[in-house]
């Protein structure tokens, strides 16, 4: 799967991992990794390009706008497990660098 | 709500107004969230970047759309066309160096009139024809195994001029 693991890319993976199960909201994400729309919304796009990360329309509340939400995908999960080398320290901290392997 | 907040909006709108079809959705949950952002500024740099984020994904669509279709167009012409087209381009080229070689020849005579015959036609013989003809057989024994059908077109212009020259002397 060609799929370029930036040190960014694996924030993002890594702050999916940490609630596989859950749907996420870009916003949250953003705050979670510390990304600026402008780098997170292209790797989102990517993931859910390759199938790895699914996306749903959260169902509208009065008064409320619905949101845009983003989950693993059962392909992404493996994929991102998969990546995750040292599980105990977390995805992040190899990307940046923090591990020494 | 402030005006960074309320420009953020308005940019993040007009972006989804302009979006192509496949980054739209994309566009739209963008804008979605602003709503969600605490901070006008924040909301604005927000906007921003999520603007670029659609301007390259939809640069990404275009780049996908030309490159599938000059595919398309390789597709469509089958192996014997790209060989025409190979060998014709070998001919045009021969063709051309011919000519140049040839009027090069008719200007060296007019100018220098005394060329041409104090040896008989040889000079002229050797400018216009041997070295052409000798470039040709080079250049596609050179080419041969990379562009097969130009070094042919090549071919044939240069058997072309020879049969031309040896009819033309047999006449005479």
């Amino acid at each position: 799967m060609k799929l370029r693991l930036s040190p960014q890319t694996i924030l993002v993976l890594d702050a999916f991992l940490e609630q596989a199960e859950e749907w996420q909201y870009g916003y949250d994400l953003s705050r979670v990794t510390g990304l600026k729309s402008g780098t997170l919304y292209p790797i989102l796009m990517r993931l859910a390009e390759r199938k790895l990360l699914q996306t749903q329309w959260e169902a509208a509340e009065p008064g409320k706008p619905p949101r845009h939400m983003y989950r693993f995908t059962p392909e992404g999960l493996r994929f991102a497990r998969a990546n995750a080398a040292a599980p105990a320290s977390g995805l992040s901290q190899v990307a940046l660098g923090l591990v020494v392997r | 709500m402030g005006t960074p907040r309320r420009l953020a909006a308005k940019l993040l709108r007009a972006v989804l107004r302009l979006a192509p079809d496949e980054s739209c959705e994309w566009a739209s949950a963008m804008l979605r969230e602003l709503e969600f952002i605490e901070g006008d500024w924040a909301a604005l740099f927000w906007a921003l970047g999520s603007t670029t984020a659609i301007l390259r994904h939809a640069a990404s669509g275009w780049r996908n759309w030309i490159s599938r279709k000059e595919r398309n167009k390789e597709g469509h012409m089958n192996s014997t066309g790209k060989k025409a087209m190979g060998v014709a381009s070998g001919a045009l080229l021969a063709l051309i160096l011919a000519l140049a070689a040839f009027g090069l020849m008719r200007i060296l005579t007019t100018v220098f009139p005394g060329l041409g015959h104090h040896d008989g036609h040889w000079p002229y013989f050797l400018g216009a024809i041997v070295i052409p003809e000798i470039i040709f057989v080079v250049s596609a024994i050179l080419l041969w195994r990379k562009r097969t059908p130009i070094a042919a077109g090549i071919l044939f212009t240069a058997i072309g001029i020879g049969i031309h020259v040896t009819v033309h002397l047999a006449m005479r």
